[in-house]
C-alpha cells in the first residue's frame, strides 16, 4: 500500500481494541460494579464496530436497547443485591488457571477459524477499502414487514421477517408476565398449600 | 499486514467477536456471582452479534455474493431483543433467589445435591 | 414486480401461511385471553377453563391441519417455517400434551388461585416456542424458538417462588440455559457466515457446493466448529451429557408438574429440531413450495405465456449454483431438445436458450424476466407470422417440456449434490451417536444411587434422550442410500416420542398426586402402596416397566423400532450400547416397583390411599396408562401414522 492511513481500519482498530481490552477487564476485575462499568464500555465499542461494518441501525439499537436498557437493568440488579459481604467475587487460583487455560485454547481455536478462511480476510477485489456505507434502515423495516429479499445472493433465499417480528411480541408479553410474577410480593404460605411438601 | 493501511475484512471483526466470546465463557465459568455470570452471557451474545453484522457486510469479504446482507443485520436486531428478554427473566430469578437466600453466590446453591 | 404486486403477493403469502398457523394462533390468543380474564374475572377456575379451551382449540386446529397439508410440504411466512406432516405430527402431540397438562395441573392444584393465570401463560408461551422449534426453517427461527421455549420455562422451574429449592433450581436452569443459548448463537453465526445463507434447507445446497469444489476446504473446518456449538445448545435442551447438569437439580427443585412438562414437551421439541437441523445440513432439498407459489403470482402479473414458463422452469433457488456447475451435459441435451421443436418460431428457440443461459449463469429470477421481456420485444415480428392460438398452444407445449426437463435435471443434480454430502452426514451421525452413547450410559448409571423419585426420573429422562438420539444417528447416514429408508428410521423416533409422552408424563402425574397426599417424593415413602391403593401401584409398575422397555408394553415397541433402525444402518456399536443400557436400567426401575409392592412401611409412616376408580384423578391416571398397554400390543396404526408423518421430510 502507499502508506496512507486507511481511516476505516484505524477506527476499526480503535473500537476493536477498546472492545477487547474492556471485555478482558470484565473477566479480570473482582468488583461487580466495575464489571458492569467495563461491560458498558465494551458494548459501546461494539456499537461502534457495528457502524463500521455498515450496520448503522443495528449500532443505534445496540446503544439504545443494550447499553441503555439491558445494562441499566443489570446495574439495578447489582444495586439491589450489592450488600457488602454477600458479593463475594474472589475466584480461586485454581479456577483461574483452569479457566484461563481453557479460555486461551478456545480463543486459539476461534482465531484460527477467523483467519483460516482466505475469503474473509479483506474486501472484494477492486474495493480499496471497506466502505462504511450504511444500509438504509428502510430496507430493514420493509423486510420486517415481511417482504422477502430480492434474491441477489448466490445461494438460498431471503425470507421476510414478518413472523419473528410479530411472534417476538408474544414472547415479550410472556416474559414480562413471568418476571412480574417472580417479582411480586411473596404471598403468605398456607398450611393447605400442596406445594409445601418438604 | 499493516493494520493501519490495509483494509480490514470479516476475519478481523470475527477476531474481536472471538475475544468477546471467550471472555464471556471464562466469565461464566469463573465468576461465582449470579449477576457476573449474566454479564458473561451478554458478552457471548455480543460476540455472536458482531459476527452476524460482519458477515452481513458486502465490503468485508472477497466474494460479496456470499454476504448475508440485510439478513445479518436483522438477525442481530432480533438477538438484541431476545437477549433483553432473557436478561429480564434471569434478573428476576436472581432477585427471587436473593430474597430467599440473602446471597447470589452460586457456590452456596448447594441444597440440590448435584 | 411493481410495488403493488409485491404487496399483493405478500398478503397472499401471509394469508396462506396464517391458515397453516392455526394451533400457534390459538396459543397466542389463549395467552392474551388469560391476561384479560384475570383483569376482568380473576379466579383460578376461569384461568384453567380458558387455558383448557384454548389448548383444545389448538389441538383441533392441529388435527385439522393434518388433512390440509396432505401430500406437500409447504413453507410458511416466506420461508421462515416449514409446515409438513412431520411438523403437524409433533404439533398434535405437543398440543395433546398441553390439554393433558392443563387437566393434570387443575387436578393436582399446583398453580393456586393467585398464580393460575401466570402459570398457564408461561406454560403456553413455552409451548408456542416448542411448536415453532418443530417447524423452524430459518436459522433465526431456530434460535428464537429455542429462546421462546426456554425462557418461560426458567420461570416455570421457579414457580414455587417461596421455596429455596425451587428458586435455586430456577437460577441454575436460567444460568445454564442462557449460557447454552449464547454458545449456540455463536455457532449459528459461524454457520451463516460460512454458507452465506440463513435458510435452513439452502445450507445443504451451499455445503454441497463447497464440498464438490474442494472436499478439504478450510471452510469446512469452521463449519464443523459451528455445528459443534449448535450441538451444545441442542444437547442442553435434550439434557444430553455433558450438558445435563441442570436436569437432576431442576427436576428435584421444581414442582413435579413442571418436571413432567420439561421432560416430555421440551424434549420432544428439541429432538424434532435436531432432526430438522441435521437434515438441513445433510440433505439438499428441491426447490421449495414457496418459490412455486411465487411463480404462480408471476403468472398472473405478466402477460406473455412463454415468459412465465421460463420463469417457473428456472425460478428455483435452492441449489442453483450447484446445479449450474453440475449439469453442463444436461444443458447440451436440452439444447438439442429445443432444436427439435425449432419449427415453432425463432422466439421460442430463443426462449429456451434464454433458459439455458439462465441455468448456466445461475442468475436469479428477477433478471430472468427482464431478459425474457427484452427477448419478446426483439422477436415481435417473428411472432406475427403465426396465428395467436397456434402460438399459444406451442408455447404451452414447449413450456411443459422445458418444465419436465428442468425437473429431471433438478432431480439429477439433487442426487449428485446429496452424494457429495456423505462426509457431512457421517460427521453428524458420529457426533450425535457418540453423544447418545455417553448420554444413555451416564443417565442409567447415575440413576442408581437416587433416593428421590424425581431425581431418579430426571436421570431416566437423560437416558431416554440418549435412546432418541440413537434414532437420529441411525437415520442420518441412511439418507445417502435411500431417502425412504431414512424416513423409515426417523419414523421410529416419531413413535418413540409419542410413546414417551404417555409413559413419562403419567409417571410424573402419579408422583404429583402421591406428593399431594403424603408430602414426600422419596422412593421409600411408596412402601406398601400395593396394599392401600393397588390400582395405582399396578399402573405405576406398568409405566416403569414400559420405561425399561419390557414386552408387551409400548416402551418395548418403541425401543424395538429404534434398535432395528440402528441395525439397519449398520451401527452395531450403538446397538450394543443401547441393549446393554436397557439391561442396566432394569435394576433401578425395578427398585421402585419393589418398594411399592414388597417393602413394608415403617412405623408411623403415612401411606397414600389413592383409589383408582373413585375419583377423577384415578380415572386420569388409568386413561393415560391405557395407551401404554394398548400401543404395546397394537402399535401398527401408530407406526403407520409416524411413517406418513415422516414421508415429506426428505423430498
Amino acid at each position: 500500500m502507499d502508506g496512507h492511513i486507511n481511516w476505516h481500519s484505524f477506527y476499526f482498530l480503535l473500537f476493536g481494541l477498546t472492545a477487547c481490552v474492556f471485555s478482558v477487564a470484565v473477566v479480570l476485575t473482582g468488583s461487580i460494579v466495575r464489571m458492569a462499568f467495563y461491560l458498558t464500555l465494551c458494548l459501546g465499542a461494539t456499537a461502534g464496530l457495528f457502524f463500521l461494518a455498515g450496520a448503522g441501525f443495528v449500532g443505534a439499537m445496540q446503544l439504545l436497547i443494550y447499553v441503555g436498557g439491558t445494562l441499566v437493568l443489570l446495574i439495578f440488579g447489582v444495586m439491589l443485591t450489592a450488600q457488602g459481604p454477600f458479593v463475594n467475587m474472589k475466584t480461586r487460583a485454581g479456577e483461574w488457571v483452569i479457566g484461563g487455560a481453557a479460555g486461551l485454547m478456545l480463543l486459539g481455536l476461534l482465531l484460527q477459524a477467523a483467519f483460516r478462511v482466505e475469503e474473509w480476510r479483506g474486501p472484494p477485489e477492486g474495493v480499496a477499502t471497506a466502505t462504511a456505507e450504511n444500509a438504509p434502515p428502510g430496507e430493514i423495516g420493509i423486510r420486517m414487514l415481511g417482504k422477502p429479499g430480492d434474491n441477489g445472493k448466490a445461494v438460498g433465499k431471503e425470507s421476510g421477517y414478518l413472523l419473528p417480528f410479530e411472534i417476538v411480541s408474544v414472547h415479550l408479553l410472556v416474559v414480562l408476565i413471568g418476571s412480574a410474577y417472580l417479582a411480586r410480593t411473596k404471598r403468605r404460605r398456607r398450611a393447605s398449600d400442596p406445594a409445601e411438601s418438604t | 499486514m499493516n493494520l493501519l493501511t490495509d483494509p480490514v475484512g470479516a476475519s478481523h471483526f470475527m477476531a474481536v467477536g472471538a475475544v468477546m466470546f471467550v471472555c464471556g465463557v471464562v466469565c461464566m465459568a469463573t465468576k461465582r456471582n449470579g449477576l457476573g455470570i449474566l454479564m458473561g452471557i451478554e458478552l457471548v451474545i455480543n460476540g455472536a452479534n458482531l459476527n452476524f453484522v460482519a458477515f452481513g457486510s458486502e465490503f468485508l469479504r472477497r466474494n460479496p455474493d456470499y454476504a448475508l446482507g440485510v439478513d445479518g443485520q436483522l438477525i442481530a436486531l432480533f438477538v438484541i431483543v431476545l437477549a433483553a428478554a432473557e436478561a429480564a427473566v434471569a434478573l428476576a430469578i436472581a432477585l427471587n433467589y436473593y430474597n430467599n437466600r440473602a446471597t447470589i453466590d452460586v457456590d452456596r446453591a448447594d441444597e440440590l445435591k448435584g | 414486480m411493481g410495488f403493488h404486486e409485491q404487496i399483493d403477493a405478500l398478503i397472499d403469502d401471509t394469508q396462506r401461511s396464517l391458515a397453516l398457523f392455526g394451533p400457534e394462533l390459538a396459543l397466542c390468543g389463549t395467552i392474551i385471553l388469560l391476561l384479560l380474564c384475570r383483569l376482568v374475572i380473576g379466579d383460578r377456575l376461569s384461568s384453567t377453563l380458558v387455558a383448557f379451551a384454548g389448548t383444545v382449540v389448538g389441538l383441533v386446529a392441529a388435527l385439522f391441519s393434518w388433512s390440509q397439508v396432505a401430500g406437500t410440504s409447504q413453507e410458511a411466512f416466506t420461508g421462515m417455517l416449514v409446515i409438513d406432516s412431520f411438523t403437524i405430527y409433533f404439533r398434535i402431540f405437543l398440543l395433546a400434551f398441553a390439554v393433558l397438562f392443563v387437566v393434570f395441573t387443575w387436578r393436582s392444584g399446583i398453580p393456586d388461585r393467585e398464580d393460575a393465570a401466570d402459570f398457564y401463560t408461561l406454560a403456553l408461551g413455552s409451548l408456542l416456542g416448542m411448536c415453532l422449534m418443530v417447524a423452524a426453517n430459518h436459522l433465526l427461527m431456530v434460535f428464537m424458538a429455542f429462546e421462546m421455549a426456554s425462557v418461560p420455562s426458567y420461570v416455570l422451574a421457579g414457580i414455587l417462588k417461596g421455596r429455596r429449592k425451587s428458586s435455586e433450581a430456577a437460577l441454575k436452569f436460567a444460568v445454564y440455559g442462557a449460557g447454552a443459548a449464547g454458545i449456540m448463537l455463536y455457532g449459528i453465526s459461524l454457520i451463516a457466515g460460512v454458507t452465506g445463507t440463513v435458510h435452513l434447507p439452502s445450507i445443504g445446497a451451499s455445503l454441497a457446493n463447497t464440498m464438490a469444489a474442494d472436499p478439504s476446504s478450510s471452510v469446512l473446518w469452521v463449519l464443523g466448529l459451528g455445528g459443534l456449538m449448535v450441538m451444545v445448545g441442542l444437547a442442553f435442551k435434550l439434557s444430553a451429557v455433558p450438558f445435563h447438569f441442570w436436569a437432576p437439580d431442576v427436576f428435584e427443585g421444581a414442582a413435579a408438574e413442571v418436571g413432567g412438562f420439561l421432560s416430555v414437551a421440551s424434549k420432544a421439541a428439541a429432538i424434532a429440531l435436531l432432526v430438522r437441523v441435521a437434515i438441513g445440513f445433510g440433505f439438499v432439498q428441491e426447490a421449495s413450495a414457496w418459490v412455486d407459489a411465487e411463480d404462480q403470482s408471476v403468472v398472473q402479473t405478466t402477460n406473455g405465456v412463454d415468459q412465465t414458463s421460463i420463469a417457473s422452469a428456472s425460478g428455483e433457488t435452492t441449489s442453483q449454483i450447484f446445479i449450474a456447475a453440475r449439469i453442463q451435459d444436461g444443458n447440451s441435451a436440452s439444447g438439442q431438445n429445443s432444436q427439435d421443436v425449432q419449427t415453432t418460431g425463432a422466439d421460442h428457440q430463443q426462449g429456451t436458450d434464454q433458459q439455458d443461459t439462465d441455468q448456466q449463469s445461475g442468475d436469479q429470477q428477477g433478471t430472468d424476466q427482464q431478459g425474457a421481456d427484452q427477448q419478446t420485444e426483439l422477436t415481435q415480428p417473428d411472432e406475427s407470422q403465426l396465428s395467436p392460438e397456434q402460438q399459444a398452444a406451442e408455447a404451452e407445449r414447449l413450456a411443459e417440456e422445458a418444465r419436465a426437463l428442468g425437473i429431471a435435471q433438478r432431480r439429477e443434480a439433487q442426487e449428485v449434490a446429496n452424494e457429495s454430502l456423505g462426509p457431512v452426514r457421517t460427521y453428524i451421525s458420529y457426533l450425535v451417536g457418540f453423544l447418545a452413547a455417553i448420554t444413555c450410559t451416564f443417565g442409567n448409571m447415575a440413576a442408581y444411587g437416587q433416593s428421590n423419585i424425581k431425581r431418579l426420573l430426571a436421570y431416566s429422562t437423560i437416558a431416554h434422550a440418549g435412546y432418541m438420539m440413537f434414532a437420529v444417528a441411525g437415520a442420518i447416514p441412511s439418507i445417502g442410500t435411500s431417502t425412504t429408508l431414512a424416513q423409515d428410521h426417523i419414523s421410529a423416533l416419531a413413535v418413540y416420542v409419542a410413546v414417551y409422552l404417555f409413559m413419562n408424563f403419567t409417571a410424573f402425574a402419579i408422583i404429583a398426586f402421591l406428593r399431594n397426599q403424603t408430602g414426600s417424593e422419596e422412593i421409600s415413602s411408596y412402601a406398601g402402596l400395593i396394599r392401600t391403593s393397588p390400582g395405582l401401584a399396578v399402573c405405576f409398575s406398568l409405566l416403569l416397566m414400559s420405561l425399561i422397555g419390557l414386552p408387551p408394553l409400548a416402551g418395548f415397541a418403541a425401543k424395538l423400532l429404534v434398535f432395528s433402525a440402528l441395525a439397519d444402518s449398520g451401527l452395531w456399536v450403538l446397538l450394543i450400547v443401547g441393549a446393554l443400557n436397557t439391561v442396566i436400567s432394569l435394576f433401578y426401575y425395578l427398585r421402585v416397583i419393589k418398594a411399592m409392592c414388597l417393602d413394608v412401611p415403617e412405623e408411623g409412616q403415612q401411606v397414600a390411599v389413592f383409589p383408582i376408580w373413585k375419583n377423577i384423578d384415578g380415572w386420569f391416571i388409568f386413561l393415560l396408562t391405557l395407551p401404554v398397554v394398548v400401543l404395546g400390543l397394537f402399535w401398527g396404526p401408530l407406526r403407520e401414522w409416524a411413517l406418513a408423518a415422516c414421508s415429506q421430510l426428505l423430498s
